[in-house]
């Protein structure tokens, strides 16, 4: 979980993030995040997510649940 | 669906380029994204400049003139070509093929085979495996494969999301039989289930082109394009590359009974430098096997790129040295396609402007 965030806060150019945060409230949030993430997901924890699914996840932790269901 | 090819060689590749070249930087105030977040995004998927037709340009003008260069350059004799087949999604004209406009601009004799076929990202599998079938004929002893695509004339300027890696170029590669005896291994497979995955909505008979479909509207991520457009889904296309390309390589080496480390070069379709190196992470192979570096120089003209690949990187090398090369299409369709063969001693290498 502490590994995921930092995963995700280097693909939002943030220090740090935390779990209740809105994905769409970064600065840096645009369609590549969104692709860097679903190659994040496929990488790192071999799972495939579509774009639609990472913007219903909402937050962080919406993400964290999304990646971990299809572990 | 395994395929297998015997005593066929590859003996020329010539790239066709148009002169006129656009930087990233020059279409940034088209999209209505910072400049900040663009010039994030040109760093990360390896944007920089396309080579774009000028209005008008059609792709029998790029293969007549590259076929005419061969003639002139005596790399090829007119009387000896017994098929061209010809690979595009952006034709002259829904009819005639555009072939056969080729065929009557170069004069070509009357007793040989041209036909079109409606193929894209793995339009040049799809031709090699046309070409090959085709050289099974006693007559047929050398097959002039056209790629070519001018797609930007569909891509909408205000579409950051295809629009910067859309290039437009031809090549030909000539294909025939081989006096040393070989054997070339290849697949395909196809999911028109993602039929929409890639495609030019409007403009067909389905939906023919009309004031309502060339209006522009904004899409959820801030892209405008109107029906008339082309259209991909980005996320689609790079799951669906991650998940079935590393596979049909993998399946590949084993019906060849090769490994990865007997193979030279991966030479494959390029959409963006991002997704290639994914790939090339996924497969286990070093970045350096698989060139990503097309985009970034030319842009992706779909089935031409893994032509303009051989011609860019290998260039001359190839008029001595051997290579033992994978090649990999996947795209539209949707389909991907994978071949494996020696190269060596062509008779041509090379990329000319247009």
């Amino acid at each position: 979980m502490e590994n995921f965030k930092s995963q995700i806060a280097l693909i939002l150019e943030v220090e740090s993030v935390d779990l209740n945060d809105e994905l769409e409230s970064f600065e840096f949030w645009d369609s590549l995040t969104v692709l860097s993430i679903i190659a994040l997901a496929s990488e790192a924890y071999k799972v495939e997510i579509t774009a639609d699914d990472v913007k219903k996840s909402k937050t962080i932790v919406g993400l964290w649940d999304l990646i971990k269901s299809r572990m | 669906m395994n395929l297998k090819f015997q005593n066929k060689k590859i003996s020329g590749i010539l790239t066709i380029m148009p002169k006129n070249e656009v930087k990233f930087e020059d279409g940034i105030h088209n999209y209505s994204f910072s400049v900040a977040k663009s010039m994030k995004l040109k760093l990360v998927m390896g944007y920089n400049s396309t080579r774009i037709v000028e209005d008008g340009v059609c792709i029998s003008d790029l293969c007549t003139h590259g076929l005419n260069y061969l003639f002139e350059k005596k790399l090829l004799n007119k009387d000896e070509i017994d098929a061209l087949i010809l690979v595009t999604q952006s034709p002259d004209y829904f009819l005639p093929p555009t072939s056969s406009v080729i065929q009557g601009n170069l004069g070509l004799k009357r007793d040989m085979l041209a036909m079109d076929i409606n193929q894209g990202c793995a339009g040049f599998l799809m031709g090699l495996f046309q070409s090959f079938q085709l050289l099974e004929q006693e007559e047929i002893n050398k097959v002039v494969l056209l790629n070519a695509d001018v797609l930007s004339r569909k891509v909408s300027k205000r579409d950051r999301n295809s629009n910067p890696l859309i290039g437009d170029a031809a090549s030909v590669t000539i294909v025939e039989k081989s006096e040393t005896p070989n054997t070339i291994y290849g697949n395909i497979r196809m999911d028109g289930s993602g039929s929409d995955v890639l495609m030019i909505p409007a403009g067909g008979f389905r939906a023919p082109s009309t004031s309502e479909t060339s209006k522009m509207t904004e899409d959820a991520a801030g892209n405008f394009r109107a029906l008339d457009h082309l259209v991909m889904k980005g996320d689609e296309v790079f799951n669906f590359v991650q998940r079935e390309v590393p596979p049909l390589i993998e399946d590949l080496l084993i019906k060849a009974n090769q490994k990865k480390e007997d193979v030279d070069y991966f030479m494959c379709h390029q959409p963006n430098k991002f997704m290639l190196q994914k790939l090339a992470d996924k497969l286990g192979i070093p970045r350096e096997k698989m060139p990503s570096n097309i985009v970034e120089n030319f842009g992706n003209a779909s089935g031409v790129s893994i032509p303009t690949a051989i011609t860019y990187n290998l260039g001359e090398r190839l008029l001595n040295d051997s290579f033992n090369i994978c090649f990999a299409g996947f795209g539209v369709g949707l389909t991907w396609a994978s071949l494996l063969m020696e190269m060596s001693n062509l008779r041509f290498c090379e990329i000319i402007e247009f």
